[in-house]
């Protein structure tokens, strides 16, 4: 078994923080994006949508998407359970997957690809259509500071795979997207501070 | 137990699709004018604060949001026939190709629709360009699924699953902005035929 990783992207963050939640130590070989490494054909081979990451499995399957993959290693290794331990709670935390995922993550990764320099040559950008994103961004960490109101996590009572892809979007909008947080989002600092300070946060 | 839900709108259609591909026809449902922006009320941002349809109400007065998340609550309660996957390896399968559909051609299809249409004229900021980005990205996505279909009967695989669910939706939503599938996407027109023939299309 082994994953096909690249250090500077969210999306395969978000399953090194799986992985580091779960304790496991799955081999990692890295795969540039910035030099399209992921667009050769051998790699197109493995996942035809060309993202990253990619788990290849023993029998030589390969799996693509990160939240696929996390919930392989979930059915595996059930324990710290991540994604829910019965129909409502399963429920419950896709649907917070959901929100942060379809929301604050896809604002931010619209908003980096639209206005970014690195994505100047790779796609037709539209800094007006970025502008929007990054206006997303801002409502959607409003939005999820008033969610996170009191709880201690995002989906309630214990760490999730929602509060890793809220983690990795939050952090990927400061750094690549330029859009930060306003301290005065006092639940959303807090519960930040939380997840940051957990030993999986630097995967 | 209720959904909330509207006819015309594609995410409410998966959970119908996938409700009577599971034979469970005992749900009532209750109509949320989208058109009227009766989703963007106080009541209902209540009972779902991201403001999206189909939301399914338990009887405790719970309220599961996200048309994916809803379709698992399903799965747990009611297994077969398994439409999300019947192994680890499979259900990781299943994610993989459902979320392709989503991510490649469903909010493609969503994309070049809300920057487009008149329908969202007023209500979001529009970005006609980038609409047309989202369509050809859209067409290019089938003519990469009609290779996909050229050596199976199914999206992920032999078996029918949410996968199909969400490249229907997809694929019938995209003709709302003139993506369709061409006459010479053999397997892609096989496929459509097979899936559309099914009695839950008309769900």
């Amino acid at each position: 078994m082994k994953i096909y990783d690249f250090a500077f992207a969210p999306n395969p963050r978000r399953l090194r923080i799986f992985v580091a939640e779960k304790g496991l130590k799955i081999p990692v070989e890295q795969v540039d994006i910035f030099t399209g490494k992921n667009r050769t054909p051998e790699m197109l081979a493995k996942n035809p949508a060309g993202g990253l990451p990619v788990m290849e499995l023993d029998d030589g399957t390969h799996l693509a998407e990160s939240v696929a993959i996390c919930r392989y290693l979930e059915s595996l290794h059930p324990e710290p359970n991540m994604m829910g331990k019965n129909s409502r709670e399963q429920a419950d935390i896709e649907m917070w997957n959901r929100r942060v995922e379809l929301g604050l993550f896809a604002a931010a990764g619209r908003a980096f690809q639209h206005t970014n320099e690195l994505f100047k040559d790779r796609l037709k950008q539209f800094p007006e259509y970025g502008a929007t994103q990054r206006e997303a961004v801002t409502q959607q960490l409003q939005w999820l500071d008033a969610q996170i109101g009191n709880k201690p996590f995002i989906a309630g009572e214990r760490f999730t795979i929602a509060d890793i892809t809220a983690e990795v979007a939050v952090d990927f909008a400061a750094q690549m997207a330029s859009v930060t947080a306003d301290p005065g989002l006092k639940n959303l600092a807090r519960w930040h501070q939380s997840v940051s300070s957990r030993p999986s946060a630097k995967a | 137990m209720k959904i909330y839900d509207f006819v015309g709108a594609p995410n409410p259609r998966r959970v119908r699709v996938f409700l009577a591909e599971k034979g469970i026809n005992n749900v009532p449902f209750e109509q949320v004018n989208i058109a009227t922006a009766d989703n963007r009320k106080p009541d209902f941002l209540k009972i779902n604060p991201m403001g999206g349809i189909p939301v399914l109400e338990l009887d405790d007065g719970t309220h599961i949001a996200e048309s994916v998340a809803i379709c698992r609550y399903f799965e747990t309660i009611k297994p077969e026939p398994a439409l999300m996957g019947v192994d680890a390896k499979d259900k990781a399968v299943v994610e993989m190709w459902n979320r392709r559909m989503e991510f490649e051609v469903l909010s493609m299809a969503a994309g070049s629709f809300r920057n487009t249409s008149d329908f969202f004229k007023g209500r979001i900021p529009q970005v006609k360009e980038y609409g047309e980005v989202c369509k050809n990205a859209a067409v290019k996505r089938l003519e990469w699924l009609d290779t996909v279909l050229a050596d199976r009967e199914f999206i992920a695989g032999p078996r029918y699953t949410i996968a199909d669910i969400t490249a229907l939706i997809g694929i019938d939503f995209g003709r709302t902005t003139q993506i369709r599938i061409q006459e010479n996407q053999k397997n892609l027109a096989r496929w459509h035929q097979a899936v559309s023939s099914r009695p839950s299309a008309k769900a």
